[in-house]
């Protein structure tokens, strides 16, 4: 993806949006990966997410003609983004979790109990990434999208506002909710900030 | 002290407009446990950037470009070509199994275009020939008949070995002188062909080759049409 430049990408879209399949088709292998794992963590399990992330493309293709102000990207995440959720409600897998807490802005830290490995050199920790994949797992659904579409694809607030169609103060909201809750399990299982 | 905790991701996602920000860095320098609050919130970040990436199973981009046209056409004309090379292993490797008990045939066809019993016996001699020195390679029977059947035919109008042919236009009423003669030279004809021959028949294994690429072919633009469908 890096490989090719921003000009080349625009012009498969033109391609793409002329009709051309086997532009669209090379449009879309280039966030193939990236749309799974998203998927993935937003529905759970393999299956379901492949088959989110196929229909996405599907309908993306179909729609082609309604892509408009967003990047391509963002365009194609927000399709299966809103697919994932959908497949989500539909299957109730997670009924104990609601998809939107109320939004209230205190969030509860929680402390360290006692001193253990700096979070800051778990990045190579399988054990580490383990539990925040567990974690993340944890979160209501609006807050792991937003949390996923930041920290792991990159995308800025306003993107992501217009990714989950909501204000950029709920996305500002959920990625720090989020991301908390997601620091406070690290830190409950026993790891400790890098000045903690 | 009122602490930005709200805004501290977004100060850490260089989010936040520049008030706010002034306002957030102001208070760092004055609180440690914020202080410590961003760092592990910036470790967090690390953590999730840094998740193993899952790999589908399977493709999940549609095939939207249909599959040229003269795809299908040469899937069949490929799977009959692999039924077309079985059929030749299969005849060719019988034939070289059996290929003793054909030269019979030859000599019946001899007889029936009238040549004397001395021809038949070239004839046999010559199949004979043909066969004896390579019995590992893949004598074919009716390629022996062909070459020495009208060698061994002593009759002018036929095209073959052109010395047979001046023989029996030179004695037509010495027939017995001429077939004995005859004979001779048939046999030599057939060895010369026998020999020149084996290296231009296909062995049966090459049909078997031929049909399994066939086959492998026809398999692979099934597989590729039926996926584009």
């Amino acid at each position: 993806m890096s490989a090719t430049s921003e000009s080349e990408i625009h012009l498969l879209i033109e391609r793409a949006r002329a009709g051309d399949a086997r532009a669209f088709e090379d449009l879309a292998r280039r966030e193939e990966r990236a749309l799974y794992r998203h998927a993935l963590r937003i529905v759970g399990t393999n299956s379901d997410a492949e088959d989110v992330v196929q229909d996405a493309l599907i309908s993306a293709w179909r729609s082609l003609a309604s892509f408009q102000g967003l990047s391509f990207r963002a365009w194609l995440f927000r399709i299966a983004t809103n697919r994932a959720l959908d497949q989500l409600r539909s299957r109730k897998r997670r009924p104990e979790l609601p998809l939107d807490p109320p939004d209230d802005d205190e969030v509860t830290w929680a402390e360290p109990a006692a001193p253990g490995p700096d979070l800051a050199q778990l990045a190579g920790d399988r054990e580490a990434l383990a539990v925040v994949e567990t974690a993340l797992g944890t979160l209501p659904a609006e807050q792991r999208t937003a949390l996923l579409l930041r920290d792991v694809e990159g995308f800025a607030y306003e993107e992501i506002a217009v990714i989950t169609s909501v204000e950029i103060g709920t996305v500002k909201s959920r990625i720090h909710r989020g991301r908390v809750a997601v620091r406070n399990v690290l830190i409950a299982r026993g790891w400790r900030g890098p000045e903690g | 002290m009122q602490h930005p905790h709200a805004d501290l991701s977004a100060y850490i996602d260089d989010s936040l407009d520049p008030a706010a920000k002034a306002a957030v860095e102001a208070h760092l320098v004055a609180c440690a446990p914020c202080r410590a609050h961003v760092a592990q919130l910036r470790a967090t970040t690390a953590l999730l950037q840094a998740l193993p990436d899952p790999v589908p199973a399977r493709r999940l981009v549609p095939r939207l470009v249909a599959a040229p046209s003269w795809l299908a056409p040469l899937r069949t004309l490929m799977t009959l070509a692999s039924g077309a090379a079985v059929f030749m292993f299969i005849a060719s490797a019988m034939l070289a199994s059996f290929g003793t008990s054909a030269s019979p045939g030859a000599a019946t066809t001899a007889l029936e275009r009238g040549a004397p019993p001395a021809a038949q016996q070239a004839d046999q001699t010559a199949a004979r020939g043909a066969v004896a020195p390579a019995p590992t390679a893949t004598p074919a029977p009716g390629a022996a008949f062909s070459a020495a059947g009208p060698s061994a035919t002593p009759q002018p109008s036929v095209s073959g070995s052109p010395e047979a042919a001046k023989r029996a236009d030179a004695a037509p009423t010495a027939a017995p002188q001429a077939t004995a003669l005859d004979s001779n030279t048939a046999q030599e004809a057939a060895r010369a062909a026998a020999s020149e021959r084996r290296p231009q028949l296909p062995s049966p294994w090459v049909w078997l080759g031929l049909a399994i690429a066939c086959g492998a072919v026809a398999l692979a633009l099934n597989r590729r049409l039926n996926v584009s469908r």
